[in-house]
């Protein structure tokens, strides 16, 4: 690491005073106690609580820790890198310690030292073999509407792979509404789960790929189901000139589409990646809300409970991931909901499948949308 | 790690479950460092063990006393004096964390029994609903009430109060013995301070670290009232709010009374919203009024009249302000202790003391005079006073406090040297006390208490004969 980047961050650290206050969401006015940092609150000890973390930080830049223990790899990659410490440090402390992009620059060191977990690794080769996040050799099949679109969806492997009910709802969206698209030819992953677990080099030529793909389109606007995707393509990606949008911003700009309200209670999961890293909370609640009834939670908007998947947990943590997911599962219901919503494939795969043998029902909100929509 | 203490890690691991104990280096190191590492330097705890039972305490500090390692309890290690930061190698550090129950809120007397990792936020959360809160130190609300009151913190939040929270309280000796304080010792009513002989539930008060584990404790609940009001009282110097303070703390009349200078404390709160917060008299006094209703009319009425005779500039503070102090005042600290984040600082080194009212200027001199003297820059210098009820000996809490860039190293060597100076004036200039000794105060300090010095480590290790309890950097 450079020696100006690392100055900066270890000043950044020595500001952190230990407060805690980054462990629970805003006490006051309702004095209530909640919970805020998933993996703290899962593993106990200070290490997987932000301060502990830094100061793990702070110990491998001054050379005092040389060897990638158990209980680092475990406290530095079992953390949703969900930024609601950040969030809520810099509203009381006023202090720009930048958490997530400490954790994030913490890794990167970590991995440019060979210090990844093993599962991390083995993603980074799939990706190189198969261009996906999972390893599949299928296509998921989906064709451009029109070469000369302004439009291009960028789908993500988790929509392609994992939950395809996201990508179809979306596209049916478009179609629906009569909306000409274009797809990738050959979409890459888009190199997030490298960013976040550090492995940076390896993001490199998939960065390139899309980029030119995107380049040759003439599109000007890529629309995400993925905010994973999107922070990726606005934070790690060279500016393409054209605008990046989330599904929800894109369905607030169409205005009316005359969607048909539904009886149902729901209750919207702000995704990290949506909400903390790219500052979009109402767009969800707009759309949300003209399909179903919003019941709030607890803990939203900054100081949203994270669902548990990223940063990379949700391969190598699962049970903690679960975990997350289960905690977020009982605050909808405290909120009266029938079901939980949210706007991120990954965020929806989790939350379901810890729901599996619950009453309360997982959406997207582009699920719900295409389902009030009349065709 | 040697052989041998990996066979350790086992026992204790034998104990409290395998994972709640581990010498992983990398978790021991989170352990390491606290805001007062300009004069406490990181050092790892060689274990960390994560007790979640009595039973399981009295086993790891059995072991840990038979082969004499030292140990340091740790119930929310937000002290900011270095005091959970190990002395010696090969330290246990006992994370007590785990253990936060409420044993029980008992609302017909006023109390609350609590275990180490219950917290001020958790502990209000529960006492709200009979209509009590605890007393609160200006502390994150994330820090332990027990070890809070065990040490004695200072309670300016609420000037009414008073001192000690304390009622009693059981702690686990290294010998694996059960001390139990007042009428816990006799019956199972833990409500009463002063049971048979000393009074040992105050040994701890004033004191920075401890003798064995206290695993529970008893404390009093105050009433929470609909009716508040607070008013913002401006003045130029230190002295001539002190007639004022005065009067309301003769007439008992608020609940929360402060004075700050206006750019610390009150930039902590202000600093989140849009005002001219360095266009205020330098000194602002705080005063929040509470009282069930006829008694409020009038304490409110009083309250007014001095106000208006005070000399002072009454001042109209924002509503988003007036609300924060109230909330945070009665309510737990969570913006208002966060004056760290002043710009361009980002961290907070203070002197808290006890010492008479009559007494302030003279401080708030010493102070400016000492951080100057040492190169420390007159908009980095800050001060408040809180007084206490009953007022007794006009009793206050002095902070004198300086917000710094932490990673400035030369800053660190200012600090350093105006506590060498700072801490012989205060003793010269006379104090009551401090707020908690800690590493470098109790040097000079223990120089001048003569015979008590002695007694009082006579007295820590007639408790802990093998040394292994972590006094906090005493002695
Ligand atoms: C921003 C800020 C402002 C603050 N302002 C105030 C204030 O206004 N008033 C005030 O009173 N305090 C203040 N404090 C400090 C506060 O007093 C401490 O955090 C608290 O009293 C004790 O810290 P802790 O609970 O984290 O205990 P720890 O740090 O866990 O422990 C403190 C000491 O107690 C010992 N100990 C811990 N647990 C036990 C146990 N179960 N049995 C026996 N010994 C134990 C430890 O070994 C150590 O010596 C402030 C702190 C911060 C960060
Ligand atoms: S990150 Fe911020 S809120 Fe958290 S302990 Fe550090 S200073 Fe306090
Ligand atoms: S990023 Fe999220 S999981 Fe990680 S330390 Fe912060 S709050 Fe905890």
């Amino acid at each position: 690491m450079e020696q100006e980047r690392e100055e900066e961050i270890l000043s950044a650290i020595h500001h952190c005073v230990k407060c805690k206050l980054c462990s629970i969401a805003s006490f006051h006015p309702n004095a209530k106690w909640l919970p805020l940092c998933p993996s703290g609150q899962y593993y106990g000890y200070q290490a997987f609580y932000a301060p502990g973390k830094m100061e793990i930080f702070r110990a491998i830049l001054e050379g005092e820790i040389t060897e990638p223990s158990k209980g680092l790899l475990n406290s530095v990659y079992a953390c949703t890198v969900c930024g609601a410490c950040y969030e809520k440090c810099k509203q009381i402390t006023n202090v720009e310690l930048g958490a997530p992009e400490l954790f994030e620059e913490m890794r990167h060191e970590l991995a440019s030292r060979g210090w990844s977990l093993d599962v991390h690794k083995s993603i980074a080769e799939l990706i190189k073999e198969t261009k996906n996040a999972y390893g599949e050799k299928y296509e998921y099949k989906v064709e451009t509407t029109d070469q000369n679109a302004d439009v291009i969806y960028y789908i993500g492997c988790t929509a392609r792979y994992r939950v395809p009910e996201i990508a179809d709802a979306m596209l049916e969206i478009f179609d629906k509404l009569g909306l000409k698209y274009q797809v990738m030819g050959e979409e890459w992953c888009c190199g997030s789960v490298l960013f976040r677990t550090g492995q940076v080099e390896a993001a490199k030529e998939l960065v390139a790929h899309n980029v030119e793909e995107i380049r040759n389109s003439g599109a000007k606007t890529v629309v995400f189901t993925c905010p994973g995707c999107m922070k990726t393509f606005e934070k790690d990606y060279p500016d393409m000139g054209v605008e990046l949008v989330h599904s929800t911003q894109f369905l607030t700009r169409l205005g009316n589409i005359n969607l048909k309200k539904e009886d149902l209670k729901a209750a919207y999961h702000d995704p990290c990646h949506l909400g903390r890293d790219l500052g979009i909370y109402e767009e969800p609640r707009v759309v949300l809300s003209e399909v179903a009834d919003i019941k709030t939670m607890k803990r939203e908007k900054e100081q949203a409970w994270c669902c548990g998947s990223g940063g990379g947990v949700k391969s190598a943590f699962d049970d903690f991931a679960l975990w997350s997911a289960t905690e977020r599962l009982k605050e909808a219901k405290e909120a009266g909901a029938d079901a939980l919503v949210s706007a991120c494939p990954f965020c929806k795969r989790n939350l379901k499948e810890a729901a599996e043998n619950e009453e309360l029902e997982v959406y997207d909100v582009v699920e719900l949308v295409n389902r009030c929509l009349e065709g | 790690m040697t052989e041998t203490f990996s066979t350790l890690v086992k026992e204790l691991q034998a104990i409290v479950g395998e994972k709640n104990a581990t010498d992983d280096r990398a978790i021991c190191t989170s352990y390491s460092r606290d805001q007062h590492w300009h004069f406490v330097p990181a050092k790892n705890p060689a274990c960390v063990v994560r007790p979640g039972t009595k039973e399981e305490v009295r086993s790891v500090l059995m072991l840990a006393n038979t082969h004499k390692i030292p140990v340091i309890p740790y119930s929310t290690g937000i002290n900011v004096r270095g005091l959970t930061i190990p002395v010696h190698d090969g330290s246990i550090l006992l994370d007590l964390s785990r253990m936060n129950r409420i044993v029980e809120i008992n609302p017909e007397m006023k109390t609350a029994t609590v275990e180490p990792g219950v917290t001020f936020g958790m502990l209000l959360e529960q006492t709200r609903k009979h209509k009590l809160r605890p007393a609160f130190p200006d502390a994150p609300l994330t820090v332990s009430v027990l070890v809070n009151y065990y040490l004695r913190g200072i309670y300016q939040t609420s000037a009414t109060d008073g001192h000690d929270h304390t009622i009693s309280y059981e702690m686990i000796l290294p010998n694996g013995e059960t001390l139990k304080t007042g009428s816990r010792a006799l019956s199972e009513m833990p409500y009463f301070r002063y049971g048979v002989g000393p009074d040992f539930a105050g040994m701890f008060g004033a004191h920075p670290g401890t003798c064995g584990v206290v695993t529970e404790l008893t404390a009093k609940l105050y009433r929470l009232y609909d009716n508040r009001k607070e008013y913002f009282i401006g003045f130029d110097d230190v002295g001539t709010p002190t007639e004022f303070i005065y009067n309301l703390m003769h007439d008992e009349l608020a609940a929360s009374i402060r004075l700050v200078d206006n750019q610390s404390w009150l930039e902590g709160i202000f600093g989140t919203f849009d005002y001219a917060y360095d266009k205020l008299p330098k000194f602002v006094v705080c005063v929040l009024v509470e009282g069930v209703d006829g008694i409020f009319d009038a304490k409110d009425k009083l309250v007014r009249k001095y106000m208006h005779e005070s000399g002072g500039q009454i001042l109209e503070l924002p509503a988003e302000f007036a609300q924060t102090f109230e909330d945070e005042s009665l309510g737990g600290a969570e913006k208002s202790c966060m004056v760290f984040g002043l710009p361009g600082k980002g961290n907070y080194h203070c002197i808290g003391l006890y010492g008479p009212l009559t007494q302030a200027a003279k401080y708030y001199e010493v102070h400016e005079k000492t951080a100057l003297e040492v190169g420390i820059p007159k908009d980095h210098i800050h001060f408040y006073i809180d007084p206490i009820y009953s007022f007794h000996g006009q009793l206050c809490y002095f902070e004198l406090d300086v917000f710094y860039d932490g990673s400035d190293s030369g800053f660190g060597e200012k600090l350093r040297n105006y506590n060498e100076k700072q801490f012989h004036r205060l003793l010269e200039l006379g104090i009551y006390g401090w707020f908690r000794p800690y590493a470098g105060i109790i040097e000079p300090t223990a120089e001048r208490i003569g015979y008590l010095a002695e007694v009082w480590k006579k007295f820590l290790r007639v408790l802990d004969p093998n040394e292994i309890m972590n006094r906090g950097k005493l002695f």
